[in-house]
């Protein structure tokens, strides 16, 4: 009835996951009725086992991705060409790292420890956006991060944030936020460089070129089948919008910005059938976006040796300060 | 491994820092709940956690991860497993009766009987009178 | 006089220019996900304080500076006035934390000397910049006492790096051609009495952080006088790549 604000995760947690495990029908159908309302989920509530897994794997895919994606945007903070640009660039990886931090502790509400989702990470085990496999060339793949990629991370994400669990969602409203600077800031360095000198322009249309196909792949993914486990997911708000929908979405959005400046995207078969609004556009290269996945990206293994990395440089700070015996708990962000 | 295009990566000795024996648990040591005030005057508002081995360092934590955006002016930081509460289930404890208006300022209608007792008085008067 | 300002303010930004981009070879590679936002919030506040030195400069002390991304991406390593101690590589953590501690208490008092500036520009951007200073110390204070107290790899880290540090720190305080000028003129006291307000301040924690201030240290001078490390020109190579990429451009 009442306790503190945590679960002891070896005991009353197995306990509370145990006993989702066995489906009772009857909280099922509340926890339904509650998501139904409109109601949010809260990290102590009966969920599905089901629920748990899928919410935990997608916030922390969605936490290992910000780390990572701190990467290839951190490639140019020591080379961002003025000095508000360079504020801006490395306020903007604060940011990343912020939203991991947001996100982990959402994903440690529903039971696993900040710790082991690192070693996941570092070990391969989970994943994160394959987008961030890809490399930052030159400073004008920033301009295209921060604008292409971060729209189509908000158009995600915003879609997320109306989703049934609580703590998710509270880290999301101020993950979208903060998205909105990095989205203007990405869209001013990006116009800076539309509106610039030859040299600007061309660097920018390389990089459009490179980071076109990456987000519409790996920020949505290929066209779902519907399936009775997608539906149940619909069902439960865990996954909110269709990857078509959200990748029509995002056309919509910010394909005619790039093209007022007088900028192309490397696909020729792009246009609006005005009849139908609906977006027509190359279908991307769906053997590169499994070849990514697995493992075969630009950046793949650069990424997790770097992380490694960082994470084995900042053990001793860690471990100078750390309390061995101290009970490990689940807290509720 | 082809060539870091990050300068600070080339610089790093990514081969010589040893295989990750994966983190240890507690390594992220405990967890603080943070409360942001925003302006002098106002609540103290849970904003979320950090992860730190003292109140000290939570505090100075939490003064950027969430004081660097929002506007603050003060911020507490309490153990999570020091924060008491109820359980979400039981929310049902909090609904309040209808017929509970005793607690509820309408429920206490006293113009309509002052009205009712200064009409008594004036139709007394008058009958008096 | 001007002069006399001008070298004042060009040491004043330079610093804390190259501190922060240093400073900033951190974000997103910190030893903890708390500890990098901290750490980013210091080195942004750094080059911010660069920034307002710099524009300073280019509307208050002398109309012919350029604005301020000009002198900062447009200077060879001779025409920097920075301590060399900002320009050294970022080291294990211990070392970058060490010097924040050192650079940041150095700051915290000269900022506060430079508050009573009869120049009122300045004066008026040492009464801004307080506050963030008052977090870096605080922030710097902790981490070298725990850290000095924390376990035998991180006091021996914390002492090493301390070690490397001191001389270079040192360096800090080297008096400028112009120290007789500033101080005649109410413009800042001089290194002298800041240096040893600085021991003052520093020496009782890092002795409470059960860490040892080396002896006999040989201060490392040059900085002031354009005269750097094998490190500052390849620093400034870094971080013009861009910006010399056409002369024409606005970035």
């Amino acid at each position: 009835m009442y306790g503190n604000a945590y679960i002891e995760p070896d005991s009353e947690l197995a306990a509370k996951m145990a006993a989702s495990r066995e489906e009772d029908p009857e909280k099922l159908a509340e926890f339904e009725a509650r998501i139904a309302r409109g109601e949010k989920i809260e990290p102590d509530d009966w969920m599905p086992a089901e629920y748990r897994r899928q919410l935990l794997r997608m916030i922390e895919q969605h936490a290992h991705s910000e780390i990572i994606g701190a990467l290839p945007e951190g490639t140019w903070i020591t080379r961002a060409p003025t000095l508000r640009r360079k504020l801006a660039l490395i306020a903007k990886v604060q940011d990343e790292v912020g939203h991991g931090h947001l996100l982990y502790s959402a994903a440690e509400t529903l039971g696993k420890s900040r710790e082991a989702m690192i070693n996941d990470l570092i070990s391969g085990k989970s994943k994160y956006s394959n987008i961030f496999n890809y490399p930052a060339k030159t400073w004008a793949d920033i301009a295209v991060i921060g604008f292409l990629v971060d729209a189509g991370a908000i158009v995600n994400q915003l879609a997320n944030a109306k989703g049934s669990y609580g703590p998710y969602c509270r880290a999301l409203e101020r993950i979208c936020y903060e998205e909105s600077f990095h989205l203007k800031q990405g869209y001013d360095a990006f116009v800076a460089l539309a509106v610039g000198t030859p040299v600007q322009r061309e660097m920018l249309q390389d990089a459009l070129n490179r980071w076109w196909f990456p987000p519409m792949m790996h920020f949505f993914g290929p066209p779902d089948t519907i399936s009775v486990h997608t539906e149940k997911l619909m069902r439960w708000k865990v996954k909110m919008a269709s990857n078509e929908e959200m990748r029509q979405d995002f056309i919509e959005q910010y394909v005619p910005k790039i093209w007022e400046l007088g900028m192309t995207l490397p696909d020729p078969a792009l246009r609006k059938d005005e009849a139908t609004g609906v977006w027509e556009y190359t279908q991307p290269d769906w053997d590169e976006f499994f070849r990514v996945i697995n493992g075969d990206g630009l950046c793949n293994k650069e990424r997790l040796a770097v992380r490694r990395y960082a994470e084995e440089n900042g053990r001793w700070v860690r471990e100078a300060l750390m309390n061995p015996i101290q009970k490990r708990m689940v807290p509720y962000a | 491994m082809t060539e870091s295009l990050d300068p600070r990566i080339r610089r790093a000795d990514l081969e010589a820092s040893p295989a990750s024996s994966g983190l240890k648990q507690n390594e992220h040591w405990e967890t603080y709940a943070i409360f942001h005030q925003d302006k002098r005057g106002a609540a103290h508002e849970f904003v979320g956690i950090v992860h730190a081995p003292d109140p000290e360092l939570a505090l100075v934590f939490a003064k950027e991860q969430f004081g660097r955006r929002k506007k603050t002016v003060n911020l507490w930081a309490v153990r999570s497993s020091d924060i008491y509460t109820f359980q979400h289930e039981d929310d049902d404890m909090f609904s309040t009766v209808p017929d509970k208006n005793y607690r509820e300022a309408s429920g206490y209608p006293v113009r309509k009987r002052i009205n009712k007792y200064l009409f008594d008085q004036k139709e007394e008067e008058a009958s008096k009178a | 006089m001007n002069n006399a300002i001008k070298d004042l303010l060009f040491r004043l930004a330079d610093d804390e220019l190259v501190l922060g981009h240093r400073n900033s070879e951190w974000t997103g590679l910190g030893p903890i996900l708390e500890e990098d936002i901290a750490f980013s919030s210091i080195a942004q506040d750094q080059i911010g304080h660069a920034v307002a030195n710099y524009t300073l400069l280019h509307e208050s002390a002398a109309a012919d500076e350029p604005l301020p991304d000009a002198i900062a991406f447009g200077r060879n390593e001779k025409q920097f006035f920075s301590s060399q101690f900002t320009e050294l590589p970022i080291g294990d953590y211990a070392f970058s934390l060490i010097r924040h501690f050192l650079f940041d208490h150095a700051e915290m008092l000269r900022y506060e000397l430079l508050t009573a500036s009869s120049f009122a520009p300045l004066a008026a951007l040492a009464r801004k910049i307080k506050g963030e200073l008052k977090y870096h110390v605080l922030h710097a204070d902790l981490w070298v006492s725990k850290l000095g107290q924390g376990t035998e790899e991180s006091r021996a880290r914390m002492q090493t790096a301390l070690n490397e540090a001191w001389p270079y720190a040192l360096g800090m305080f080297e008096p400028s051609d112009y120290e007789a000028e500033l101080v005649t003129n109410g413009i800042f006291s001089g290194e002298e009495g800041l240096q040893e307000s600085w021991l003052e301040v520093v020496a009782p924690i890092i002795e409470k952080a059960g860490l040892t201030i080396p002896q006999a240290s040989e201060p490392k001078y040059g900085g002031r006088h354009g005269y750097h490390t094998e490190h500052l020109q390849p620093l400034l190579d870094e971080m013009t790549e861009v910006y010399r990429l056409d002369p024409a451009a606005i970035w």
